[in-house]
């Protein structure tokens, strides 16, 4: 199911037209793809705000939405299923009733058997013996609980508890199967399982690809010039990387070994992405050493996007 | 399977409330206590429901009895099906004589 448009863009659903062409635009400016180069998870989200832009962006559209016409995706919503299209069917046996034959069995022996029982229900028909079925469950856990694994419990709606295991390094959407823990069977059939998907909590500094954790983290003006030792957190701890020098936003250090030990005892990486901050307040000397510099070795980083487009 | 949200979700005019209130009541009958235990029939099932009180305008009292009358109809309607299903796998002859046989006893009424 498409999620509710409103909280992708992160707005209220009683905005005005411009508050959620602002809230797009400010997710838009962060998430471009074109200003996050080889980030999939931006691309994605970016497809996802545009989507729900394009609905919440057009008054009529808007209107519709919020109305239930029309799904997140724009897709017309399907008319009313009648409980008749169902009520015959496998899936509704359990609302229909055949009590209250006595009157009609009692022409034949033969054709009284037959009518008014249900297989397996209490007053006749033949035991029958059924596997229970299976149960399924969401839990959500944290970031650094699926990377390092975790000990859970569920309190499930009956008030009774159910204990998972969660092995290190599970991903989003991994179910994980509990033998025995469903419903209870009929007869001689056993339990069915407790199947219970994981889901994960995002972490304001981590993020996962994969095996590998990537982590976003500032540096100096002179750092990225000069080069040189920066303290880096890891989901092992804080630790020291190098910063060559020369290095631009969007350049990549890979910290092996530092990420998720995947399947197989294979172990991820983590990758760090540089991002060149200036300070906040651009001095007297500062900026006399750019127009200096300016002067004698003006540079073209754009010539290729000139070339390309 | 479906969640009580997607249920809530789809169906116009229904709240988590009501919803609870009419499993609460055995008028919709998920198949497990699980977060995700609704099917497709369970959720027309609600719209069914919706549609009597909010558009047909019947009360909590009258619900219960229209759905035993469904329920009951069919009932009758899949075990009639399962009649009708043997006989016709049976030939043509017993065809026959059963059809005259109902001829006659309406006849005879």
């Amino acid at each position: 199911m498409a999620d509710d448009l409103y909280s992708v863009l992160g707005v209220a659903r009683n905005v005005s037209a411009g508050d959620i062409a602002k809230a797009y635009r400010k997710l838009a400016k962060k998430l471009h793809p074109d200003l996050n180069p080889g980030d999939k998870a931006a691309e994605a989200k970016f497809k996802q705000i545009t989507a729900a832009y394009d609905i919440l962006g057009d008054a009529e559209k808007r209107r519709r939405y919020d109305l239930g016409e029309i799904d997140g995706s724009g897709q017309e919503r399907p008319q009313q299923r009648y409980y008749r299209e169902y009520a015959g069917g496998e899936d509704a046996a359990r609302y229909r009733s055949t009590a209250g034959y006595e009157d009609l069995g009692s022409f034949s022996d033969l054709f009284g058997d037959l009518f008014g029982k249900e297989a397996g229900t209490a007053g006749g028909g033949r035991r029958f013996s059924m596997r229970g079925s299976d149960a399924q469950y969401r839990l959500q856990i944290d970031f650094l609980e699926a990377v390092n694994g975790a000990k859970k419990r569920i309190t499930l709606p009956d008030g009774g508890t159910l204990d998972v295991t969660i092995p290190a390094g599970v991903a989003e959407g991994q179910v994980m199967r509990l033998k025995g823990k469903g419903m209870p069977g009929r007869g001689e059939g056993g339990p069915g399982d407790a199947l219970v998907e994981i889901l994960v909590s995002p972490h304001p500094v981590f993020a996962r690809e994969g095996d590998d954790i990537v982590v976003e983290v500032p540096i100096t003006f002179d750092e990225a010039v000069l080069g040189g030792k920066i303290e880096v957190p890891t989901i092992g701890g804080r630790v020291f990387a190098t910063v060559p020098p020369g290095s631009s936003t969007g350049k990549t250090l890979r910290l092996k070994g530092r990420g998720i030990k995947g399947k197989g005892g294979k172990q991820g990486d983590q990758l760090v992405k540089l991002t060149v901050v200036l300070p906040e307040r651009i001095d007297e000397d500062l900026k006399k050493l750019a127009e200096e510099w300016r002067d004698k070795h003006g540079y073209d980083p754009r010539r290729k996007l000139r070339e390309q487009a | 399977m479906l969640s009580e949200r997607d249920i809530i979700a789809k169906i116009q005019h229904l709240t988590v409330t009501r919803l609870r209130v009419w499993v609460q009541q055995g008028w919709i009958r998920p198949v497990a206590k699980a977060e995700e235990a609704f099917t497709e029939a369970d959720m027309a099932r609600a719209a069914l429901i919706r549609d009597l009180e909010d558009k047909l305008g019947f009360d909590e009292e009258q619900v219960p009895v229209l759905l035993s009358l469904i329920d009951q109809i069919h009932g009758l309607r899949v075990e009639l099906k399962t009649i009708l299903e043997v006989l016709d796998d049976l030939p043509e002859d017993v065809h026959a004589m059963v059809k005259l046989r109902i001829e006659e006893s309406k006849r005879a009424r």
